[in-house]
């Protein structure tokens, strides 16, 4: 039988939550996408901390907060622990998209639900795969087979394929048939009938017909999509020679460009062929100021202007502030290149007929002054004496109790976590003194930038706790004078950031509500880069997997989606509830025979398209290994009922009869006039292509007379007699 | 040497083990270092593993032996990287020979191909007849390349193969190829230590069963890599402290980058030798570096540590040279100069300048190539020739510091013992280094399950590998597990080398072929009466039922219970038949029969006469047939005793026994033969069995 595949979604059906579900093969759970919404509502979660602990690999599809914001606090507080997948792309992007997002949100509220060191930690584990790589799991997973595989929808955004012993299981979410300016198209058509496809339904209702040359664009958001329009603009700025400004406005802008530039390998077939030939990176965008603060916005010239923010959902962060700014102004414009997220800002200000005024909470981060930094400080002070006091405590205890190796190794790491290796914040009291850790700090920097090591927290009875990796010195040769201050792979952060993240003055957060005019003119233009909801239904039907599971798209249009897919792709089409498990265990009997020599000899294969079919009538047998092998019969065999095989498509065949010579139109009900009185038509259901309907039936009529016989026998070329 | 179709030859194809044979034969860079080309086959697939041309010749003289083989029958061409010696003759491959199949290389390899031999095409002097392609035909051929990326899978007519990374240069891949099970790995040129921007070549998850390796350095063993870098910068510090020059001729591409790294970091830590100015004297290497700063992904993790803080090829102690023009040659200085060997250009004019004089020094940084001016001098002679034919006295000091990035003995061999192959073939090494290398492989290998060849240009090496064609039978066809005896008939399905067999009712769920049933329908003009028509179908075939048209109440006859005969009207019958070929014969001869009934008028003959006369004829015709085909097959076929027909092929002898079809042969293969083209010829001359289902 089959390999047992059980589907259970955490989050994101019916709905047009993050996405988060758990597919277990055979006992070996996947987790696919670890998404989060822009609010970290921590409720969204709660299904996947039920699950976390039990997860055996994470593959991550893309590299945006729908897809993995989740991970850092999954894998801090959840219990998460298994290897993550992703493309280098997903990573690179996905770990500077949880930067910005944890940058914006710090400025707005006390967060906490995760720190950039989570961030980092997550996303230090991640393997990287290229497309259509097979990897081979090990271990608990052995026999299955990942491989990412392009998606089209942004930079590294793949589509999962999971195999085990023949039977393959896609994860196929925000995919995009189209070629963009700077990534291919999916693959997704390649596949052919998978054991079970998992997809979402989000654009199942949704038609677009915008030509892509017609769109516009002034704003917009999530880091990889921002490249999409940066790619656009530049051609068209430089034709026009606009006097206006362009800005790219995140708290990594610049890394990200940096890092794009290097990801030339995973762009479209067009942008390599550019480098190869001109060798002119796509990405080194002359025309656009890379920005990482408001300020720098601020002290531009003033007049139009074309600034990119992050933050497409308006809930936080510079796009939220230019919008709160610029939208009573008649004369500007907001430009979503996407759909809102449910529930936010922006998917307000999407609707139809847009609301006129908006209310909206403004939160800033202040630095404290006069008497609340004083009652900070003293409150740190009191901290501090705390911790020290405990930390001699703890010292003390370790000297006196007997100490195993178990104690020895997890006590001081207690400590550790609470005083020294937060960045940012909760510092404590080393206001000035700031641990690196995560990134690396640009060359021009000076004092602040030094590690610092607070001697206090770190003893153990052999004296302070030392991180071997301090002392090892680098390679030797090959390290001198190359690297400043031990360069880290996680992250490249633009000086200003790492300023701002190393910024832990004491500060809070005050907000205030406003009412916000909106007379600024409000257009939505499609750059998501996904499929519309016609290229989904063909896109299914094309890969027509034996079983289907809808998820991520609102109830009408997973409704929808569904409908249409039973009525005309397959019969098995699930669209499971939140922490229901469905069982898509394959149904489909098999078994491996060896072909012996004696019987290939004998079997005539016939060439159709890419495969090479034959009838064989054999007889069971045993090899010398006890396996089952088949052999010729030694009998005749018994006649079998002969099989067309072949698929006739009436357009070609028409062409084929007209090049032969005979006289050939479409007469009314799709039936095909071929010369003066014979007629062709397919009857019976009319199934999608290569779909489940069973065979063609085609009726060929007409009297007796030479043409019937000669068109018999055209029609007969199309197919194979087996 | 000639391109034209009349010089190639196809490869005679055993008949007998056709698919079981592997071939591998070098077309260059057998027993040789330069213009790598390994042709391989095996079940009817072939590939190309590189595509080079041996630097030390010019014109057609440098390709490869490509008229040992047919072009037009290689499926895919696999590029390791863009070193003149393994992608140079790519060109003129695809541009000047009849070769149709798909080329892959890396995303880095392709970027660096076309300006390398760009650069190529404009350096080298040679006739217009002589050049081999044009730098049309290079810009052609980079529409034809394909790219692809390591560990990536890509899948032609059943070919699987994906690369890893070799070390070497930038964008270099070995390539693992997958035909029906069978492994072949192609090392290309590959180092397993990691230097300043390189990673080590890896080694592939999976064990191939054939490994093609380089074994340019053959036994020998590499300085560890501190111990030569300090040499190198040891040898240029006190060259340029006592105010010499030093000269290092370098390819442009892939050691010359390592060797500015490892310059410009020196220089960075030596304050002292700030005044003292470092060139490197390529066009070609300044454009490349466009390519080295962008596929940083490609390189090790320390360059993309440092390409954090900065780019680390953008050198801060180095500047670009032009030409010798811009050079002003006034005091100690550092200059690396291609090409490498020494034979003309920019490092050339230096040396003739700088030999004679002994404070000034020359390093060769790797492998040189037999028969350059650079693998003479290594030996130090009193005297070289100059460019301009006189003789100069060689004083100045040669260094020979190897930063080779080809693997060393060590590194071959623990390489090979973690991969096990048990067939090594060894290629791209000089013929004295390869046999010697072979040698002390066999020292290592002692147990006698490895092979290790070594092939000559043109020299095919053979290999049978035992291919069990395995069949996965799905769908219903498997909802029981057969036993020993039951009989499984169905669609077989090949794709690639997998086989599925499945019934015909399956074969649109599981694969992407559909099947149809046509329905047939004429009508016939008719005028007389239906019951003679009942009647006349009545004698001639078995089964015939009559039934009423439920729509029409108009009789119907059902034939064989596979056509239908209607009366449509007053003056037209209609046949109904779903196709397949025993109802369209039945069909035909009732068409046959309806036709005959309008004709004429019915005659009575003495049946049972004709029926006895008839058979006794047909037995005889019958038999004529058999024999006749049996001597279109088999040639020789006499009539033994005992009515037994006696069929010699090649000296084996099968009897065959005409009446039950048995076959006594003793070779197998004949046996079988002879027994199933009888068994056809019997079912093509016997009547056919109409109750098939």
């Amino acid at each position: 039988m089959g390999t047992s595949v059980q589907v259970s979604p955490l989050c994101g059906v019916y709905n047009e939550n993050p996405l988060s579900y758990l597919v277990s093969i055979d006992g070996f759970n996947f987790l696919l996408d670890c998404g989060w919404n822009d609010l970290f509502d921590p409720s969204l979660l709660e299904p996947l901390s039920r699950v976390a602990s039990t997860v055996d690999a994470v593959l991550l599809s893309h590299p945006d907060t729908l897809h993995l914001g989740a991970l850092p606090y999954a894998m801090k507080q959840l219990g998460l622990s298994a290897p993550v997948y992703a493309t280098e792309p997903v990573h690179r992007l996905g770990l500077l998209t949880m930067y910005d997002q944890y940058l914006s949100r710090k400025q707005v509220s006390d967060f906490d639900l995760f720190t950039l060191d989570d961030i980092d930690s997550a996303f230090q584990n991640v393997i990287r795969l290229t497309f259509s790589q097979n990897y081979h799991l090990s271990g608990k997973g052995e026999g299955i087979v990942i491989a990412p595989h392009v998606a089209g929808h942004m930079l590294g955004g793949s589509i999962w394929k999971i195999t085990k012993d023949g039977e393959e299981v896609v994860y196929a979410v925000d995919y995009n048939h189209r070629k963009e300016r700077h990534l291919n198209g999916t693959v997704l058509q390649s596949f052919v009938r998978p054991a079970v496809l998992i997809t979402d339904a989000y654009n199942a209702l949704y038609t677009n017909q915008t030509q892509s040359h017609h769109r516009d664009t002034e704003f917009l958001d999530t880091i990889s999509k921002h490249l999409e329009v940066g790619e656009m603009l530049l051609p068209h700025w430089s034709q026009r020679s606009f006097s206006f400004p362009i800005y790219f406005l995140t708290y990594v802008s610049s890394s990200t460009i940096d890092y794009v530039k290097s990801f030339l390998e995973w762009m479209s077939d067009s942008i390599s062929k550019s480098f190869e030939t001109s060798r002119d990176n796509a990405f080194l965008l002359r025309h656009v100021t890379l920005l990482i603060n408001k300020t720098d916005l601020d002290n531009a010239p003033p007049g139009p202007k074309v600034v990119l923010a992050s933050m497409a959902s308006l809930e936080a962060g510079f796009a939220r502030d230019i919008f709160v700014e610029w939208a009573n102004d008649p004369r500007n414009l907001v430009l979503f290149t996407e759909t809102g997220q449910f529930g936010t800002l922006a998917r307000m200000l999407q609707s139809a007929p847009p609301p006129k005024f908006v209310k909206v909470t403004m939160s800033k981060r202040v630095p404290l002054s006069g008497e609340e930094l004083i009652a900070y400080e003293e409150e740190q002070n009191r901290l501090k004496r705390e911790e020290a006091l405990r930390a001699s405590l703890v010292k003390e205890e370790e000297t006196k109790v007997s100490h195993g190796p178990d104690d020895n190794s997890s006590e001081p790491m207690v400590i550790d976590t609470k005083t020294t290796h937060d960045v940012v914040g909760s510092h404590g009291p080393a206001y000035k003194d700031i641990l690196i850790d995560g990134f690396v700090p640009p060359s021009s920097s000076v004092a602040p930038m030094f590690p610092f090591y607070d001697n206090t927290a770190d003893w153990d009875e052999y004296g302070e706790v030392i991180n071997p990796d301090d002392y090892v010195i680098k390679d030797e040769d090959m390290d001198r004078g190359a690297m400043h201050a031990g360069g880290d792979v996680d992250g490249r952060l633009d000086e200003a950031t790492a300023s701002l993240m190393l910024d832990t003055r004491p500060s809070k957060v005050i907000s205030n509500e406003l009412i916000v005019t909106v007379s600024c003119s409000l257009v939505k233009m499609d750059y998501e880069g996904r499929s519309d909801g016609r290229s989904i239904k063909s896109t299914i039907a094309h890969v027509s997997p034996l079983k289907l599971v809808l998820v991520h798209a609102t109830a009408e249009a997973t409704e929808h989606l569904k409908q249409h897919c039973l009525n005309s792709i397959c019969p098995h089409v699930y669209g499971p509830k939140i922490e229901e498990t469905i069982d898509v265990t394959s149904d489909l009997c098999a078994y491996k025979v060896q072909l012996s020599e004696k019987l290939m000899s004998n079997v005539i294969f016939k060439k159709l398209g890419d495969s090479e079919v034959a009838w064989v009538d054999s007889e069971v047998g045993k090899t010398e290994s006890e396996k089952r092998c088949l052999q010729p019969m030694a009998s005749a065999a018994a006649p079998h009922k002969p099989v067309l095989v072949g698929d006739l498509k009436m357009q070609d065949f028409k062409q084929f009869l007209a090049s032969k010579g005979v006289q050939v139109e479409f007469a009314g009900g799709g039936a095909l006039r071929c010369g003066e009185y014979v007629t062709l038509r397919k009857v019976g259901p009319t199934g999608q292509k290569g779909g489940a309907s069973g065979p063609q039936q085609i009726l060929i009529e007409g009297p007796l007379c030479e043409d019937y016989y000669k068109i018999r026998d055209y029609l007969y070329s199309q197919f194979y007699l087996l | 040497m000639a391109s034209s179709s009349t010089s190639l030859k196809r490869r005679e194809q055993p008949m007998s083990r056709e698919g079981d044979q592997l071939i591998v034969t070098p077309l260059g860079a057998g027993n040789e270092v330069g213009r790598s080309c390994v042709y391989m086959s095996f079940r009817g697939k072939t590939i190309l593993f590189d595509c080079g041309i041996n630097p030390a010749y010019s014109g057609m003289a440098a390709l490869p032996y490509f008229d040992e083989i047919d072009p037009s029958t290689i499926d895919v061409l696999l590029i390791t990287h863009f070193h003149l010696d393994h992608a140079a003759s790519l060109p003129y491959f695809l541009e000047k020979t009849t070769f149709k199949g798909r080329v892959f290389m890396t995303h880095a390899t392709k970027a660096i191909y076309k300006l390398l031999l760009t650069d190529y095409v404009k350096v080298s002097k040679v006739s217009v007849e002589d050049m081999l392609f044009d730098e049309h035909d290079i810009n052609k051929s980079m529409d034809k390349i394909e790219v692809i990326d390591f560990h990536q899978t890509v899948e032609v007519n059943g070919i699987k193969f994906w690369c890893y990374t070799a070390g070497h240069v930038l964008g270099a891949a070995m390539f693992m190829v997958d035909i029906a099970g069978v492994r072949i790995l192609y090392t290309g040129d590959y180092s397993r230590e990691e230097d300043r921007h390189l990673r080590a070549a890896e080694l592939p998850q999976f064990s191939p069963d054939i490994c093609i390796i380089e074994s340019t350095s053959g036994v020998q063993l590499h300085q560890s890599r501190h111990i030569r870098e300090k040499r190198f910068t040891d040898v240029i510090h006190s060259t340029v402290a006592q105010g010499g020059r030093v000269l290092i001729p370098a390819f442009a591409l892939g050691r010359a980058q390592e060797l500015l790294l490892i310059l410009d970091e020196y220089w960075a830590n030596h304050p002292d030798l700030h005044n003292i100015p470092i060139y490197y004297a390529s066009p070609l290497a300044k454009k490349c570096m466009a390519v080295y700063q962008t596929y940083i992904l490609s390189m090790n993790d320390r360059i993309r540590n440092q390409f954090a803080n900065s780019n680390p090829f953008v050198f801060k102690h180095i500047s670009a040279l032009n030409s010798i023009d811009d050079f002003r040659d006034v005091g100690p200085s550092v200059v690396m100069a291609s090409p490498g060997g020494l034979q003309s250009g920019f490092s050339r004019q230096l040396f003739d300048i700088w030999c004679s004089d002994k404070r000034n020094a020359c390093i060769i940084p790797g492998y040189m190539v037999e028969g350059t001016l650079a693998k003479t001098i290594i030996n130090e002679p009193k005297e070289v020739t100059l460019m301009n034919g006189l003789t100069a006295p060689l004083n100045m000091q040669v260094h020979y510091i190897s930063f080779s990035a080809h693997a060393d003995y060590a590194q071959t061999s623990t390489f090979l013992k973690e991969l096990m192959p048990p067939n090594i073939i060894l290629v791209h090494g000089e013929a004295n280094e390869m046999m010697r290398l072979k040698q002390k492989l066999f020292t290592e290998f002692p147990d006698g399950n490895t092979r290790i060849m070594n092939p000559k240009n043109c020299e095919s090496v053979e290999m049978y590998f035992n291919s069990e064609k395995m069949a996965k039978t799905i769908g219903r066809l498997a909802e029981k597990t057969p036993d020993v005896g039951d009989s499984v008939s169905g669609i077989l399905v090949k794709k690639g080398f997998t086989y599925q067999i499945m019934a015909p009712d399956d074969l649109h769920v599981f694969s992407q072929l559909s099947t149809a049933t046509v329905t047939q329908r004429i009508t016939i003009p008719f005028s007389g009466a239906f019951g003679v028509i009942a009647h006349r179908l009545g004698k001639i075939f078995e089964s015939v039922e009559s039934s009423t048209d439920e729509e029409t109440g108009l009789p119907a006859l059902k034939v064989h219970e596979r056509v239908t005969v209607k009366q449509e009207s007053e003056k037209h019958i209609s046949l109904q038949w779903s196709s397949d070929p025993i109802s369209d014969m039945v069909s035909d001869s009732i068409v046959a029969l309806v036709l005959n009934i309008s004709r004429e008028v019915p005659k009575i003959i003495a049946e049972e006469e004709v029926a006895v006369k008839s058979e006794e004829e047909n037995g005889k015709k019958v038999e004529k047939v058999i024999y006749a085909l049996l001597v279109s097959l088999f040639g020789d076929v006499k009539l033994g005793e005992n009515g037994k027909l006696v069929i010699s092929v090649d000296g084996n002898v099968a009897h065959l026994d005409k009446e039950s079809g048995d076959v006594e042969s003793e070779h197998e293969g004949l046996k079988e033969r002879v027994r199933v083209a009888f068994h056809r010829i019997q079912s093509a001359v016997k009547p056919i069995p109409l109750s098939a289902e």
